[in-house]
């Protein structure tokens, strides 16, 4: 009989211990993923962590401006015109942080003299380098992006580096625009140079740090 | 064990009531963490899933094998008195006298808890719990099968070790009789599995109102065209902060044509609406909070209201509910145990959640839905499967941190003037009518050399951008206003939005109501559908 009341408390205990065992613990960020977060020191932050300042593509090894509404020369909400100093249209986007409007070339100069993230050297990206951010499998309404990494991303045209490219329809008495990508629908499209669009600068020099 | 073998089907109902008390044991369990959740600590034992099917199928079949086993006991017992037997069962010659008086004893306990599980399992399923604590003692109950498991089907092994079990498993000659009252039963469990989706709904005529009938929505609803619209009243539970969790919720709808109309009451104490506000410590800004980092904050939040309609009427939020820490293998754990929403046939149950601080001032509820299963977004702490937000153009509230944190948070935005929250500093003397949303544009980005704020200052967390949603998300139009312990909400929306992520509203739309009392998730709720009913004419 006592064999059999230790069987008895035998299974109760299995159960209970296993309960015990595997306690209910949330709260493990995701590891091995494609994005990830670089704070404005250059440091790499955990997925949850935050806030950020830029993201670190794996596949692609490029590191990317990460947009804000903090109201500086990084909130999502300002717009340039495409302008390279000599090429294009200067100031014709719209900002806060100039005295004059904004073109692209304004935000490059003033995030190299930032270091963003600890580097100078910030770029329009290539067609295929922004292209690569294209993603939908977002939820309902929101720009073809993963907006858990690039917050602020607006549904709108952001400019890339390439220039000299024939505008068609009602623009195509201006001759030539930039090429922007289209965060609606993820899409390309070649625009005059004078349209207000949005940016996100990239850099292609950034060598992953160890986890902090 | 010396006794005559048991009958097929003794055995029979033995054993399923063995399997069906434990599934319900399992998935009721598993219910309760909703609103006990130390009871999490079971979870590694307890299914996860949509459980409700399982747990009403356990009870229909629970209620058929308790009355196939008085037709058994009544039936044997007749037989008893025409053999001229004893009618009462003879005490087992090897059995010593204290076992026996302890099972017999044992038997009443289960005849009194199964009759007391069926009943208060019938109570909730058909939302009738305003006399008595029901939900309360269908647990108690519940505590009382497992105490019987372990008295009974232990004490019988460890008595008798296997010679119990070859009793209760080893049936005597087989009866073709019997095999009729097997198929009877499992004829009868299936048809109350069927029942299941043809459950009772309650019924609520849409009044039919002339297009140039002038509805405002401003939570007052005191038309003319009100006052003799059609009302239901559901008694919605298991709610945080409610008095014993539960509140009666009344409903009345109208339609024009166009746009139908709701308004909805229901009793809540208190206007709660400090949602998540930011107090300045030695260590910096914390958001204030009981329960937020787990996403059940119960403490500091707004009151709110969610109304889902669907096309079918299925019991259980129409199949959307799913329980448990994880659900679904290949998506995230949530944080805090309780579970998603989210449907598995890829079809849409409309949701809209009015919010008394976030949106009310919107004079909106947020336009949402229940869904598939989201894909991950790795890098937000918070996954909420198909509980999603339709699509919008622009407009937003936003939370007044550059980023949640647990300790201390970095507010986006502080006052261009302190008189913007001099409102707020006086503590248990706040104006009750003072808004604890600010404005985006009366504060400016923070920074550390601008924030001359005394430690113990307190500012809202809820910042309007614009002052609506635009868009797909911005379809129902609502205010809520509170007034001696009741909220009085107006909801309207066109009939059919055209939204992939809404659903339309015609006659048979049926839908589910929740009230939550400054709580995120723990909401009221209840099991039968309101089925609209709009006709042509008024």
């Amino acid at each position: 009989m006592i064999k059999r009341l230790l069987i008895v408390i035998g299974i109760v205990g299995v159960l209970l211990g296993y309960a015990a065992l595997n306690p209910f613990a949330p709260g493990t960020p995701p590891t091995n993923i494609r994005w990830i977060k670089i704070d404005n020191q250059g440091n790499q932050l955990k997925a949850w962590d935050g806030p950020w300042a830029c993201v670190y593509d794996k596949s692609t090894k490029l590191l990317w401006e990460v947009k804000t509404d903090m109201e500086t020369i990084h909130d999502g909400y300002w717009s340039y015109s495409w302008f390279n100093g000599d090429l294009g249209a200067a100031n014709k986007g719209d900002c806060y942080f100039e005295e004059e409007r904004c073109d692209t070339n304004d935000l490059i100069r003033r995030t190299n003299q930032q270091l963003l993230c600890g580097l100078d050297q910030w770029r329009l990206p290539s067609e295929k380098e922004l292209m690569s951010l294209v993603y939908h499998k977002g939820k309902p309404g929101d720009p073809t992006i993963a907006k858990d990494y690039f917050p602020q991303t607006k549904r709108g045209d952001y400019w890339t580096s390439a220039s000299q490219q024939p505008l068609k329809g009602a623009f195509k008495h201006l001759g030539t625009g930039a090429t922007a990508i289209n965060f609606i629908r993820g899409t390309k499209a070649n625009i005059p140079y004078r349209n207000a669009a949005f940016v996100r600068l990239v850099h292609s020099g950034f060598e992953l740090p160890v986890t902090r | 064990m010396a006794r005559p073998q048991q009958s097929l089907s003794w055995i029979f109902l033995h054993t399923s009531a063995i399997f069906i008390i434990i599934l319900n044991l399992l998935t009721g369990f598993r219910f309760a963490i909703l609103t006990k959740p130390d009871l999490l600590w079971f979870n590694a034992i307890l299914p996860q899933g949509n459980l409700h099917q399982w747990h009403f199928i356990g009870g229909c079949a629970l209620t058929i094998i308790v009355i196939a086993y008085l037709t058994l006991q009544m039936s044997e017992q007749a037989k008893s008195k025409q053999q001229q037997t004893a009618a009462k069962p003879a005490k087992p010659p090897s059995a010593p006298r204290f076992s026996f008086t302890f099972h017999k004893a044992l038997t009443w306990y289960v005849y009194v808890i199964t009759i007391s599980a069926i009943v208060t399992g019938w109570l909730i399923f058909y939302d009738q719990q305003h006399l008595i604590p029901v939900d309360d003692l269908h647990f108690i109950v519940a505590i009382g099968f497992i105490s019987y498991l372990l008295l009974h089907g232990g004490s019988y092994f460890i008595e008798y070790g296997m010679a119990a079990i070859k009793r209760i498993a080893l049936p005597g000659p087989l009866t073709s009789l019997q095999l009729l009252f097997i198929a009877g039963i499992l004829v009868l469990t299936f048809i109350g599995w069927r029942a299941w989706l043809y459950q009772p709904m309650i019924p609520l005529q849409v009044k039919q109102i002339p297009i140039n009938h002038f509805i405002q929505i401003d939570g007052h609803a005191n038309e003319a065209a009100w006052q003799d619209a059609p009302s239901v009243t559901v008694l919605t539970h298991g709610g945080a902060n409610f008095d014993k969790g539960k509140t009666p919720v009344m409903i009345r709808a109208m339609q024009n044509g166009v746009e139908a109309y709701f308004h909805i009451t229901w009793q809540d104490a208190t206007r709660s609406i400090k949602h998540l506000p930011l107090v300045k410590t030695q260590q910096g800004w914390k958001i204030r909070q009981n329960g937020f980092h787990q996403f059940d904050e119960q403490t500091f939040y707004e009151d709110k209201f969610a109304v889902m309609l669907s096309q079918q009427c299925g019991s259980a939020a129409d199949g959307s509910i799913h329980l448990g820490t994880k659900p679904i293998s290949s998506k995230p754990s949530n944080w805090h145990g309780k579970g998603y929403h989210y449907t598995e046939d890829n079809s849409i149950k409309d949701l809209w959640h009015w919010k008394a601080v976030r949106t009310n001032d919107m004079l909106l509820a947020d336009d949402n839905f229940f869904g598939p299963p989201a894909t991950t977004a790795t890098g937000q702490r918070r996954y909420t499967a198909g509980y999603v937000a339709d699509g919008k153009e622009s407009g937003a509230y936003v939370m007044n941190w550059l980023w949640y944190k647990q300790d201390i948070i970095t507010p986006k935005r502080i006052p261009k003037d302190p008189k913007y929250i001099a409102e707020y500093q006086i503590e248990n003397a706040i104006p009750k009518t003072l808004p604890w949303v600010i404005s985006w544009f009366d504060y400016e980005p923070y920074q550390l050399e601008k924030d001359h704020y005394p430690l113990g200052t307190i500012m809202p967390s809820v910042m309007y951008r614009s002052n609506r949603f635009e868009g797909d998300r911005a379809d129902v139009r609502a205010r809520g206003e509170w007034k001696n312990g009741v909220w009085s909400l107006e909801l309207s929306r066109r009939l059919d939005t055209k939204s992939k992520n809404d659903v339309a509203i015609e006659d048979g739309t049926c839908l589910w109501v929740s009230a939550f009392d400054q709580s995120q998730i723990a909401h009221t709720r209840h099991h039968q559908a309101i089925k609209l009913t709009i006709s042509e004419s008024p």
